[in-house]
């Protein structure tokens, strides 16, 4: 009998395994029901089926338009925010950015209860205006996920940079063109991935502030339980195949970016 | 349907969010861990049983809530109702049982639960779940011991309420009653929860009320597709419903039925027609917050389940605000929850049987049924009997007349108690304005029963058509999409090509 002996290369094999039971397996499976009809045989049915239905292509469009309107929203509010912040002198500026990431740390429902408390008492009745409110609740969701990201590039940007750039007689605004922004790229496509896809499918804001109106989320969720597991795997899979289509676009588009002003800053 | 209990109200779950989150990790776990194999002769008999959530007395009243009841009888609860039993059942039957409970949000999750692998030996769905799990042969029918009116620990056969028990009787799946597999648990109505400072009650007694531009994104639909799809025929055969003859005729109950479980597919396109014109109507589409808006006006009216209407009333009256039920005069859905034993669970063991036979016998008891009303806000299928008025007596402890009251009504609820309305035993002496209120939510006086339709189940093409229109109703349409809209994005793409243009010949340069 051989003596064991243990090697470093062990210690992989927790995660080999977590990898397989949760991820690739899972994984098979969504796929497998995807392909299969209720017979259990091959079909593309379910593929043809969601793009050929005004309905599911509609819930797309719906969903899409939340996420890009939801993203765009954060964007614009978030990144001044963390440009103020990372670039003022303030003594306590990590309190003032605490105030803008503490509501992450309140339960997110109750949030979106009082959200629809203080939205009925401006609007009035919720009911007239789903989609604006939906973006209001994704927002206030999502915003700290964008401010993070952008917040934390920006303090690391090199001060000197600034520097050089004016002393070569940029002003403030050709500066931030073409210094600040295209150096706080990673910042805006981390904050844009982790707004952008789960604001495609997080119903329960919908839900809670009465829009009726399904969501990818809530679609796979119905077909779910309507024991309809094909179409709702295959929906899962769907979006499975934009996000990574979407997450391989903007890393080449990070790579770049990052790339071409590296050269342009560091290496002229 | 999705009953949210009386209690905690928002701890329900939704049956999307959990789905979702189940369905990936459960049928992984199905096919890496087979199913475990219970060892029965040694050690107490373990009983599973799965029930909604917040369907069972939980106990630990505070000393102030025991009731007494003019018969007598004190009505407290120290432990679940499930903790209970055991003790019972070692002091009755010198035998060692032990509980394991757990719950399930949707009729759809415990089915799909059973389908991953779930076992349990004794589940309380709905109606129609019944149905499906009965034509799937997967229910096992109770003993011919459990109706043996002999026994005196036999409480479910002595103390089920006469109409009840007759409505089990007269539904069948397959040329066999639901009596022989189904004991009855709670039940109660559909109907419209409204605000009479409003909404008067003839506005609310018709289903239309959904499609009535008066009350314009005010009003509430349920979130499930059995519920909403009941309303959209009510709405849509309104005529023929409320015609005299019609309701005259010998066959009205059997006929009824028919219609309102209607799955051509020609009703169903009109049906999917008309909740499309409905949401575009009502305020929301609600599971569980329609109470709450109710209270706080920001609806006027909304579908309502009688036993959550009860708790909305009680919650409003606490307020000093007025909220009333009216039932719809086309049609109502009389729903039931009932203890079915599963083959899969039981599994041809004998002593487990006995255990989920006793369980229903306990929980049918006269004063655990109080226990479980008292709780869950629910009207119980359990009656009572001659010995045993504890049941009525609870009725008159919750809806009885003061002595000093001037308007007093004879409300006649022999129909659910004896069997014949006219029982001048079970005649109430209540106050007057409980017509419209928690009493007639509870126990609907006769006429309203007269009209009510049970909820069949659907086979799976009618099944899946009715769910695809569901989803149609409920998704958006790429034809809704405004001009504009398309109009952005052209322009929006057309930019990203210059621009990527610009980029690779600045490139090139």
């Amino acid at each position: 009998m051989g003596k064991f002996r243990f090697q470093r290369s062990q210690l992989c094999i927790p995660y080999g395994l977590f990898l397989v039971c949760f991820v690739l397996a899972p994984l098979i499976v969504i796929i497998y029901y995807a392909f299969t009809n209720g017979e259990g045989q091959f079909t593309l049915g379910n593929l043809i089926g969601f793009f050929s239905s005004p309905n599911t292509i509609g819930t797309l469009a719906y969903s899409l338009g939340i996420a890009v309107a939801t993203t765009c929203i954060c964007l614009t509010l978030a990144y001044p925010i963390a440009y103020i912040l990372a670039r003022s002198s303030m003594k306590h500026k990590s309190v003032v950015l605490m105030v803008f990431v503490m509501p992450m740390w309140i339960n997110f429902t109750l949030r979106i209860t009082a959200l629809k408390e203080i939205l009925t008492m401006i609007e009035g009745n919720l009911a007239y205006h789903p989609f604006l409110n939906t973006l209001i609740g994704m927002t206030y969701d999502f915003l700290p996920f964008m401010i993070l990201p952008i917040y934390t590039t920006l303090l690391k940007l090199d001060g000197s940079l600034l520097e050089a750039a004016a002393d070569l007689g940029a002003d403030t605004v050709q500066t931030f063109l073409k210094v600040t922004l295209p150096l706080s790229v990673p910042g805006i496509i981390s904050g844009i991935v982790m707004v952008f896809l789960p604001s495609m499918t997080n119903y329960v804001v919908l839900d809670m502030l009465y829009n009726s109106t399904y969501i990818m989320g809530s679609l796979i969720g119905a077909y779910f339980s309507a024991y309809d597991w094909h179409n709702g795997s295959m929906i899962a899979l769907i979006l499975l195949v934009i996000i990574l289509v979407f997450t391989l676009f903007t890393n080449r588009y990070a790579d770049e970016d990052a790339g071409s002003s590296r050269g342009g800053v560091l290496g002229g | 349907m999705i009953k949210i209990k009386r209690g905690q109200v928002q701890t329900v779950r939704k049956p999307g969010r959990t789905l979702l989150a189940a369905a990936g990790i459960s049928i992984l776990a199905a096919g890496l861990f087979p199913e475990q194999t219970v060892c029965a002769s040694e050690g107490p008999v373990i009983l599973r049983i799965c029930s909604w959530e917040e369907y069972i007395d939980l106990g630990e009243w505070d000393a102030e809530e025991a009731i007494t009841l003019d018969n007598g009888t004190v009505i407290f609860g120290e432990r679940p109702l499930y903790e209970e039993f055991e003790d019972w059942y070692r002091d009755t039957y010198g035998k060692e049982v032990r509980v394991e409970y757990s719950c399930f949000g949707t009729n759809e999750d415990l089915y799909n639960q059973l389908n991953i692998g779930d076992t349990y030996d004794l589940v309380c769905p709905s109606e129609y779940m019944i149905m499906k799990l009965m034509a799937e042969d997967r229910l096992l029918p109770y003993s011919e011991r459990f109706y043996d009116t002999q026994d005196a620990n036999n409480f479910y056969i002595n103390n089920v309420s006469p109409f009840i028990q007759e409505t089990l009787e007269s539904n069948e799946i397959g040329g066999e009653s639901w009596s022989k597999y189904a004991a009855g648990y709670m039940w109660g109505i559909t109907g419209v929860l409204y605000n009479p400072a409003l909404v008067t009650e003839e506005e609310a007694s018709t289903w239309e009320i959904f499609g009535n531009p008066k009350f314009n994104r005010q009003i509430t639909l349920k979130d499930n597709v059995r519920d909403s799809y009941f309303a959209a025929l009510g709405i849509l055969k309104a005529d023929e419903l409320t015609d005299e003859h019609f309701i005259r005729s010998a066959d009205y109950h059997e006929r009824l039925a028919d219609m309102m479980n209607d799955v051509n597919p020609e009703t169903i396109a009109q049906a999917q027609e008309l909740l499309n014109q409905l949401m575009d109507n009502v305020y929301s589409l609600e599971t569980d917050s329609g109470k709450a808006d109710m209270i706080t006006g920001k609806i006027v009216a909304n579908y309502q389940w009688s036993g959550d209407a009860v708790y909305a009333m009680d919650q409003a009256d606490a307020d000093d605000f007025e909220l009333r039920f009216a039932v719809p005069k086309e049609s109502t859905n009389l729903w039931f929850d009932g203890w079915v034993m599963l083959k899969s669970g039981i599994d041809g063991d004998a002593e487990r049987q006995h255990a989920a036979e006793a369980f229903v016998n306990f929980v049918s008891r006269t004063d655990n049924a109080v226990r479980n009303m008292y709780y869950i806000g629910y009207t119980s299928s359990i009656a009572g009997n001659e010995e045993d008025d504890t049941i009525y007596a609870y009725m008159s402890w919750c809806y009885g007349a003061d002595e000093d009251e001037e308007d007093i009504m004879e409300y006649p609820v022999g129909y659910f108690f004896s069997g014949d309305n006219s029982d001048e035993n079970y005649i109430l002496r209540s106050a007057g304005s409980q017509i419209g209120r928690q009493l007639y939510s509870q126990y609907p006086p006769q006429d309203v029963m007269d009209r009510t339709a049970i909820m069949r189940y659907f086979d799976a093409d009618a099944n899946k058509a009715i769910n695809q229109m569901w989803i149609n109703v409920r998704c958006f349409d790429i034809y809704d999409v405004p001009v504009g809209v398309w109009m952005a994005l052209l322009a929006g793409l057309l930019m990203l090509i210059w621009m990527g243009y610009r980029k690779s010949s600045s490139k090139r340069r």
